[in-house]
């Protein structure tokens, strides 16, 4: 029996998913340690525990996200838009254009129709228009950052927001707090800024239908449903399956490629 | 060989400016491609481009320059008010764009709040944005003024045989940079793109004759090293704001690329517009220096600049282009833009990457990138 | 963008705006009172034009008669140009063409419309332009980049050397929609012989582009038409800012940015000659009764802008000044330094004098005036050489008796950004406390206003200002 694995480690939180012939055997996540080696061994673990088996029984693995240069387990190492490109169009095989939100940044890929990447943009900028924006915002409001998203149906009249700064959005945030304002207006406001941000790395790609959205913040319906007011197009759920999991998913799918020797990265 | 070019490339004090110095000879730093360092050599004054490596904080040149502003001129500002440039005996700011000409104020002042932060000649160059034919008179009156301000402050004749001379050691230079990338761009290549943008790098910083010779003997040695491994490796041209980051290159390298061509202007960019030996020196530099619109300070030359690029693209046989800009540079950031469309239409595939000046740009993020557009280009 | 934003033109949208809000002019106060609970969104900015009686009317159809301009040059055969604010029109009016000047074009999406030019200003980083570019150009050029809008035969600018931003947005423009380009390029020096030679000969230059390209050749007689009815403007402004000077100042607020608006959109043009004959009727009146400008008539405070003001959203800005009872004492788009201001005694050399006489007088005179517009005045040299930002700054703080100095401008400002603190310095040091914003003229979303003023208010009175 021949198992393979997608090892990814991110920013904020770190992923595993175990495989077998084409099969999801488990998938495990964690809050990311300061060291990647140290995150990258602790959700293998859990997730062998969880499945019931011995790191010898994984044949091949697969390491993505920020960290995956210094994960020693790994057979190989893929950057993340790779492996979020291989896991959505895995989930969706109509997907032509997956935006990815990370913790640290976000992604717009565009794929062909074998599934190779064939565009992507990533928002180098700062902070606003990722999960670090959203993560922020939340411990300002002292809601929880899975929370955020509910807000933005209860709301009549979200406040406009600053933004391109994290830094002085919070100083808005505050200052709204303040001013009396809403938990439901000032929370549409967070996740329409967060929108407008992603919006325009998604603008820029050109968007091609199926579109769907990965990553954590593919959780969150108030930016999934400002976003797809601003672009003008529907965005499909990824069903059955945690939209945060996909770049490990991917890298997993990868490493059964390699396994087979079907597909050469 | 290479190994003098990279340690030049690496440090703003290299060993043979104290050389220079300490035989009692002058040294002037400048700021931009547009300004003809022939002037410099044929008063006996070593002209190097300032830059900016080695800084490692910009808490000097923030209480300057204000915040929405590229961090080139900040690091170079930085260093200067740490006094690492105080081995300087003059600096010319150019009117490359709006944060660099400011570099004039800004340094200005911090030279009244810093001992030895400005040389004691220091002079603005006004270059037009333009190459009309009234614009290239203002240029010639402008290098003619910048003469006579050498003249004056150091004592010295720049005659014109002394600027032929100049030139024609300069035009030297460019002749060897342009068998360098020559050899670079080639299939069997035997150096790597860090090691010629190294070479290119200290085209800027070393003594003209001191170049040429080391260069010539370099290339001497080229042909006799090992072919490089570089089956399966993507040729990838480098381009954009001021870039003069070996590591840049090197990152770019080590994760499984050649750089055989770049678009920089402190890599080998229009060392074809070789200056015209064969008339007056001013006027021959002022043309050569002002005609060429290869840097997008030159508002209006796109066509031009697209023209140079794509037959660079194809003369390299380019795999891919990465095209980076440092952040608040919009001149490069939106040319890139504009480069972006027109080179995915010609179906060569490219990148933008927005970053911070050299020393202060994040690794980690940059690799990601670069390893995602290998992925991609090599499907 | 937002798909719905792709469904109108953004000038058709502003001129219907402009004309049904010049409309509203001719009915009766209480018709105006009754109409205003029907435009919620636009009230905040037509309520406080509309109290500014004939004057305010008057700015409207100057905007409605502009923006018209523009939706129907193609229709009456006219060339389309796309220009900045620092180029003086004159010489496109002269030549029949008609000028989209894009920063105060994005100043009315700015001021009018509940969410402002964002969505234009996005769109143009869609393209590949870059996001750190100015917001001025980036809102209306979104929208001609987006082909919303007249259609655009030529891009003529002046900005080179001045605001290499503003260049490269207009360069952007051209290279994208491929139209042809001219950008008159400025030296650092404003009044040695050898700039002044540049100026004409770059002038010409441009007059032999634009007929070239028009096929039509400089009519003599137009321009002197044009030229003498800017000379009368000239007079009328020279008037109305001697009178600003008067403690109280006779001026409300928002007169200043009535003369610049002016300026930009229609210098040489009778509209404009017409609202500044309005606003110096107000003025004298209230100098005359010695009253403040200032609605509640006290004047507590004068504050000099040294760059430019703040267009996010209504009229916000003044409307702040104007409750805190502080006037607004000009700017560095406010002064055009012909040489009948009187605020240019001791500045001479660094005026622009009118000169009808001749073809080639006339022409020197459009090169004058052109090299005098704000910005391309001012911002050129290092500040701090003569005639430049900071001789400017003091000279008008004093001349207007300011008791304080405020920044505003735009991130995208590479220029002022690059100085701004070495002149706030200078400006403290020459006894005005000088306050600098760090928000977005033209984008809210960069700081809101609520922010901004929070920290104006915060200025003012820790200063002992108020």
């Amino acid at each position: 029996m021949k198992y393979v694995a997608g090892c990814d480690v991110g920013s904020l939180t770190s992923k595993f998913v175990i495989m077998i012939k084409g099969k999801i055997v488990c998938e495990e996540i964690i809050k990311s340690r300061p060291k990647p080696q140290e995150s990258a061994e602790t959700v293998m673990d859990k997730a062998l525990q969880k499945a019931g088996l011995k790191k010898e029984n994984i044949s091949f693995c697969v390491g993505t996200g920020y960290g995956r240069e210094q994960i020693s387990f790994v057979n190989k190492s893929v950057s993340e838009i790779t492996c979020h490109g291989k896991g959505a169009r895995w989930l969706m095989p109509t997907a032509k254009t997956i935006i990815d939100i990370g913790g640290q940044d976000c992604k717009v890929i565009k794929l062909d129709s074998s599934g190779k990447i064939d565009k992507f943009i990533t928002n180098d900028k700062c902070a606003s228009g990722t999960g670090r924006f959203l993560e922020v915002m939340a411990k300002v409001l002292n809601v929880e950052i899975n929370d955020l998203g509910k807000f933005s149906a209860k709301s009549k009249t979200p406040i406009t927001l600053a933004s391109t700064c994290t830094v002085w959005a919070q100083a808005d945030i505050i200052k709204y707090i303040n001013s009396g304002y809403s938990l439901d207006d000032i929370g549409a406001g967070i996740n329409i800024a967060m929108a407008n941000r992603v919006a325009m790395l998604v603008s820029t790609l050109k968007p091609e239908k199926d579109i769907c959205m990965t990553g954590g913040v593919a959780k969150n319906e108030g930016v999934f449903t400002a976003l797809e007011g601003i672009i003008g197009q529907r965005i499909k759920h990824i069903r059955k399956f945690d939209p945060q999991m996909v770049g490990a998913l991917g890298a997993a799918l990868l490493a059964s490629e390699s396994l087979t020797g079907e597909v050469k990265i | 060989m290479s190994k003098e070019f990279i340690e030049i490339a690496t440090k703003i004090n290299y060993p043979l400016l104290s050389d220079w110095k300490s035989s009692g000879k002058k040294i002037v730093g400048y700021t931009c491609s547009f300004l003809p360092p022939e002037i410099f050599h044929a008063a006996g004054i070593l002209p190097i481009r300032l830059r900016g490596i080695e800084t490692e904080s910009l808490n000097i040149a923030d209480a300057y320059y204000g915040p929405f502003v590229c961090t080139f001129p900040k690091c170079l500002l930085q260093l200067a008010g740490e006094g690492k440039y105080s081995f300087l005996d003059g600096a010319v700011i150019s009117t490359g764009c709006d944060a660099m000409r400011r570099l004039d104020e800004c340094w200005r002042s911090a030279g009244k709040d810093y001992p030895n932060a400005i040389p004691s000649f220091f002079y603005y160059f006004d270059i037009p944005h333009k190459s009309d034919n009234h614009a290239l008179k203002w240029f010639e009156d402008e290098i003619k003024l910048l003469i006579k301000a050498i003249s004056n402050n150091f004592g010295v004749n720049i005659s014109t045989e002394n600027l032929q001379k100049s030139i024609s050691i300069y035009n030297k230079g460019r002749r060897l940079l342009l068998e360098l990338e020559n050899l670079r761009m080639k299939e069997g290549v035997n150096i790597t793109g860090e090691e010629a943008f190294a070479a290119s790098i200290s085209a800027n910083l070393m003594p003209r004759e001191d170049f040429n010779k080391s260069l010539s003997d370099w290339i001497s040695d080229i042909n006799s090293l090992p072919e490089l491994k570089v089956s399966g490796k993507k040729r990838i041209m480098l381009i954009g704001s001021v870039n003069d980051d070996i590591d840049l290159v090197r990152l770019i390298e080590k994760a499984g690329a050649l750089v055989v061509a770049e678009n920089l202007c402190f890599g080998i960019r229009s060392e074809k517009d070789i200056v015209r030996e064969d008339i007056e020196p001013i006027h021959a530099l002022s043309y050569r220096y002002l005609s060429n619109s290869i840097c997008p300070r030159m508002f209006g030359g796109y066509l031009e600049r697209k023209g140079y690029l794509l037959e660079k693209v194809k003369s390299a046989r380019i795999d891919g282009v990465i095209m980076q800009n440092i952040r608040f540079c919009d001149l490069h950031s939106s040319e890139n833009g504009l480069f972006e469309r027109d080179l995915e239409d010609a179906g060569i595939p490219s990148i933008r990457l927005e970053k911070e000046y050299g020393p202060l740009t994040e690794t980690g993020r940059l690799r990601m990138r670069i390893d995602a557009f290998l992925e991609r280009i090599s499907k | 963008m937002r798909p719905e934003i792709y469904e109108y033109n953004y000038d058709w949208m502003l001129w219907r705006t402009c004309v049904a809000a010049a409309n509203l002019g001719n009915g009766s106060d209480y018709e105006v009172k009754k109409m205003l609970d029907y435009v919620p969104y636009f009230r905040g900015i037509i309520e406080p034009v509309m109290n500014l009686g004939e004057t305010g009317k008057s700015f409207l159809r100057m905007m409605a008669e502009y923006t018209e301009n523009i939706v129907c040059a193609k229709k009456q055969g006219k060339k389309v140009a796309l220009t900045t604010f620092c180029f003086s029109p004159t010489l496109l009016y002269a030549m029949d063409i008609v000028p989209i000047s894009l920063e105060p074009m994005t100043v009315l999406g700015s001021v009018l419309w509940k969410r402002g030019c964002t969505d234009y200003m996005d769109y143009c980083s869609d393209l590949g332009f870059s996001e750190t570019g100015c917001s001025s150009q980036r809102g209306s050029m979104g929208a001609y980049l987006a082909g919303l809008g007249a259609e655009i035969d030529l891009v003529v600018i002046d900005s080179a050397g001045v605001c290499d931003t503003n260049a490269n947005a207009f360069a952007f423009a051209a290279s994208y929609l491929k139209k042809p380009f001219y950008c008159l390029n400025y030296p650092a020096g404003l009044t040695d012989d050898r700039s002044k030679n540049y100026h004409r000969e770059d002038y010409r230059a441009l007059i032999a582009f634009l007929e070239k390209l028009t096929g039509k050749s400089f009519k003599e007689d137009k321009l002197r038409k044009v030229l003498e009815e800017y000379r009368k403007q000239d007079l009328i402004i020279s008037e109305l800012e001697e009178l600003q000077r008067f403690v109280p100042s006779p001026f409300p607020v928002v007169y200043n940015f009535l003369i610049y608006a002016g300026r930009f959109f229609f210098a040489g043009k009778e509209s404009y000659t017409k609202l500044l004959k309005d606003m110096l009727d107000v003025v004298k009146d209230n100098a005359k009764k010695g009253r403040s400008g200032i609605s509640s008539g006290i004047e507590k405070c004068r504050a000099f802008f040294f760059y430019i003001d703040h267009y996010a959203l209504d009229l916000k800005l003044w409307d702040w000044l104007d409750k805190n009872q502080i006037n607004h004492m000009g700017n560095i788009l406010s002064r055009a330094f012909g040489d009948t201001a009187t605020y240019t005694k001791g500045m001479e050399e660094a005026t622009y004098h009118i000169d009808t006489r001749d073809m080639d007088h006339m022409i020197d005179t459009l090169a004058e005036i052109n090299a005098r517009m704000p910005m391309v005045r001012s911002i050129r040299g290092p500040y701090d050489m003569p005639n430049m930002w900071l001789e400017e700054s003091i000279a008008m703080a004093k001349m207007y008796k300011a008791d304080c100095c405020v920044y505003n401008g735009t991130p995208g400002c590479r220029n002022t950004w690059s100085n701004v603190k070495l002149i706030a310095n200078d400006l403290e040091k020459y006894g005005y406390p000088t306050h600098i914003m760090y928000g977005d003229a033209f984008d809210d979303r960069v700081e809101s206003w609520e922010a901004t003023a929070a920290r104006l208010d915060e200025f003012f009175k820790i200063r002992g200002l108020l």
